[in-house]
């Protein structure tokens, strides 16, 4: 044998040797056949859980640049952007758990990115005899305003079963965060029961939540499987609402993750007991089932969004305060001491300009110690009973005032607002920018700088994220994906004062085609 | 040291033709070495006989034949023609011997390292099954025994959670137990972040969702002062965390 035909042979061997290694890897001792790791619904097969649904929410390039601009990212323009990026193509899709109701058709949801199916809501402020100067008249109230302006909710529901069920999107509660959906056809899911009695601390609770299945990652291949998974875990504190039942529960479990967020809880007997809306360590606060039903009773009801009331402050415990805090909002020594040993109030530390507490004339250093004649004694305490109040309602409080030894009565006109921070950071509506703004008109726009804007079509310019559906800018046809080029034969980045001048002339690029659209300007 | 001189002296004597003479060294050396004396009669014999064949005239296709066979040849051997180049040098030859040994040697022991793990882990499976065959007896007689060992709290009573069915995953799955760290890289994918699915029902049930139209939302912005980042968003998420870092809260604490 020569020497090539040797090498051959031994190159041929370890091949050999290699793919033998190779194989005997893959097989465990497993003493039964795995089950093949994808499987979907078929009919005939009973859910565990009928009640837990999946929402997927999705979200297209103006939603996710709306979001972006609302956030408090400090975005002042778009730098670059991928070449194949299109405004309405899907950017992101989130799956998260609902709750069907009990009714069989309504569905909560805590969706994350609720926000960016809405606009910032106007602040209806109260009209006070003693304001300093008359309060701007809102621009629409916030019930009459459509949740399908421009592009109706991209939702779609799964029941238990994996059956795809139509449903339409009704509106947001503010004071859960909550988002209320209603299937289209009635009675198309077996809700299962609610326990509308106290929960009991250290009773074991499944929570549910929707999770990719293994290996079905979108670059495998392009569908992408989920399904429904669920944790154990222990209730472990009860806080007691102060008029009664139950306000929130606490529950550990060994493997929370934020995933969990939005995940629905069930007790052992398979009845719903709450929906997970935050984390606090390593437990999930959970929103009682009463209070679910409740906030689905409320938007159903307006059959739109409602909104939570609106104060203006910012405030803390007397009992979460050091001696120190108390004496910095003005207090003197023994009166501090007094306050810190009565354990009862919320002392305010900042108060928006120009909010209801403005105008009710509420300081920094105030401490609000009764809500319509109700003890206050932490923040859940306070927040529980301004919602009680509702939305643009008339409250009384009764406040300690710093170096004043008699407590006073204060009569405040609530507002209202989706949520406080849903101001986004953008406009405060009670103190409008000198001259002119976008916002003012009701138009979010966020700038794209030059490569960006080639790609939409234009040179340079701002891109329209939010129109306000009861604006004139909306009546003239600006809509959300438009760039404006130009404002009154100006170019964006020139303009910045204007003599208000009684129209506006956007000129707009839409689909690549330049557009004039004429905006009435908005009178004060 | 006097080997490789004469293994010098040697490859000049090899290379001399008849009517070349030897270097001065090389006669003195043959003058002490015995041995290269006797490798260079040997050699100049050799070279005598040669010497006297008489000459033979090639054919006169001879050429022409030659080529023809070259040509024919050197389309099967023209993948190892390289290759039997690149060996036709002794170190190179002995070096690729030597590796192709070591690694023909490494491939036997990572095998046999292979098969007695499997069997390590095979022995501890099947005690593993056994432990729990007898702890199910001893569940069983346990059933069996006089009712003052039932008095447990009543919500475990009322569990819906069947504790036998993830018992029996697993062992259907013992992934834990049998698998060597290696091959937990290929099964790792998200069973590290996945929740326990304890719900009785059969985990490997799923919907499709229709991820395909997803185009990834990766872009640069600005803040007006010059400072510039990076906003990267997942195609695809699940559960309710926010998606933008310092997003609103929607519940934001302490503000009213």
């Amino acid at each position: 044998m020569n020497f090539r035909n040797t090498m051959r042979a031994a190159i041929f061997v370890s091949i050999a040797f290699c793919y033998g290694i190779v194989t005997a890897q893959t097989p465990a001792p497993s003493p039964k056949k795995t089950a093949p790791p994808v499987r979907t619904w078929r009919a005939g097969d009973k859910p565990p859980a009928p009640q837990v649904v999946t929402i997927i929410h999705r979200l297209n390039g103006i939603k996710m640049f709306r979001l972006l601009a609302r956030s408090q990212q400090q975005v002042q323009a778009i730098s670059s952007l991928d070449f194949a990026f299109n405004l309405m193509d899907d950017v992101h899709t989130n799956v998260s758990a609902g709750l069907a109701l009990d009714d069989g058709e309504t569905i909560a949801a805590w969706l994350p990115e609720a926000e960016v199916e809405f606009g910032p809501v106007p602040v209806a402020a109260p009209a006070a005899p003693e304001a300093p100067y008359a309060p701007n008249v809102p621009n629409a109230a916030f019930p009459r305003m459509p949740n399908s302006f421009f592009d109706t909710p991209d939702i779609t529901v799964i029941g238990a079963d994996g059956r795809r069920l139509p449903a339409k999107y009704i509106g947001f509660d503010g004071v859960t965060g909550l988002s209320i959906l209603r299937l289209t056809k009635k009675n198309a899911l077996a809700a299962g029961a609610f326990k509308d009695e106290p929960v009991n601390t250290g009773e074991a609770v499944l929570l549910y939540r929707p999770e990719p299945v293994p290996g079905t990652r979108p670059f495998l291949r392009p569908k992408l499987y989920a399904r429904m998974a669920a944790i154990e875990g222990r209730i472990q504190t009860v806080m007691p609402a102060p008029s009664g039942g139950v306000a929130r529960f606490k529950v550990s479990a060994p493997k929370l993750s934020q995933a969990n967020i939005g995940g629905v809880a069930l007790n052992q007997s398979g009845e719903t007991i709450g929906i997970v809306d935050g984390l606090e360590g390593s437990e999930a606060s959970i929103l009682p089932a009463t209070l679910i039903k409740r906030a689905a009773q409320r938007v159903l009801e307006q059959q739109a969004s409602v909104p939570r009331p609106w104060l203006g402050v910012k405030g803390e415990a007397i009992t979460a305060l050091k001696f120190d805090q108390i004496v910095n909002h003005g207090w003197q020594y023994k009166q501090a001491e007094a306050l810190a040993n009565n354990h009862r109030g919320i002392m305010l530390t900042s108060i928006v300009p120009g909010s209801p507490a403005a105008l009710a004339t509420l300081r920094a250093g105030d401490v609000i110690l009764k809500v319509d004649d109700k003890d206050i004694q932490t923040a859940e305490d306070f927040t529980w009973w301004l919602d009680q109040a509702g939305p643009s309602n008339l409250v009384e409080f009764t406040i300690l005032r710093p170096n004043r030894p008699v407590e006073e009565e204060l009569n405040v006109k609530l507002s209202q607002m989706l949520e406080p921070s849903f101001s986004f950071n953008l406009r405060n509506p009670l103190s409008p920018p000198k001259g002119f703004s976008l916002l003012d008109q009701g138009i979010e726009t966020i700038a794209l700088r030059a490569p960006v804007a080639t790609q939409l079509g234009t040179t340079a310019g701002l891109l329209v994220v939010y129109v306000d559906p009861v604006t004139a800018a909306f009546e003239a046809g600006l809509q959300p994906g438009d760039v404006i080029q130009s404002i009154n034969g100006k170019s964006v980045s020139l303009f910045k004062l204007d003599p208000k001048p009684a129209t506006y002339t956007f000129e707009v690029v839409r689909k690549k085609e330049k557009l004039v659209v004429t905006v009435p300007a908005k009178k004060k | 040291m006097r080997k490789n001189i004469c293994e010098e002296i040697r490859r000049e004597l090899d290379e001399l033709t008849l009517d070349e003479t030897c270097s001065t060294t090389t006669i003195e050396h043959l003058r002490g070495c015995g041995a290269c004396r006797e490798f260079h009669e040997k050699q100049t014999k050799l070279r005598q006989i040669v010497g006297s064949l008489g000459t033979v005239s090639a054919p006169a296709d001879f050429d022409f034949r030659l080529r023809a066979r070259l040509a024919n040849e050197s389309g099967s051997v023209s993948h190892f023609s390289f290759l039997s180049s690149f060996m036709s040098g002794p170190v190179v030859r002995r070096g690729l011997v030597a590796a192709v040994l070591l690694l023909v040697l490494a491939n036997v022991a990572f095998l046999l390292r292979t098969v007695v793990k499997h069997r390590m882990a095979s022995e501890e499976l099947a005690k593993q099954q056994r432990t729990a065959a007898q702890q199910s007896e001893t569940a069983k007689s346990q059933e069996t025994a006089p009712p003052q060992t039932q008095e447990t709290p009543k919500h475990d009573d009322v569990a819906v959670i069947p504790t036998e069915q993830p018992q029996k995953r697993r062992t259907e799955r013992p992934r834990h137990v049998a698998s060597p760290s290696r091959r937990q890289l290929a099964t790792l994918d998200f069973a590290s972040t996945r929740a326990e699915v304890i719900n009785g029902a059969d985990p490997s049930y799923a919907f499709p969702i229709d991820a395909s139209s997803v185009q990834y939302f990766k872009l640069s912005v600005d803040d007006g002062r010059g400072n510039a980042k990076t906003i990267s968003v997942p195609t695809i998420s699940f559960g309710s965390q926010r998606l933008m870092q310092n997003a609103n809260q929607v519940a934001p604490k302490r503000v009213w």
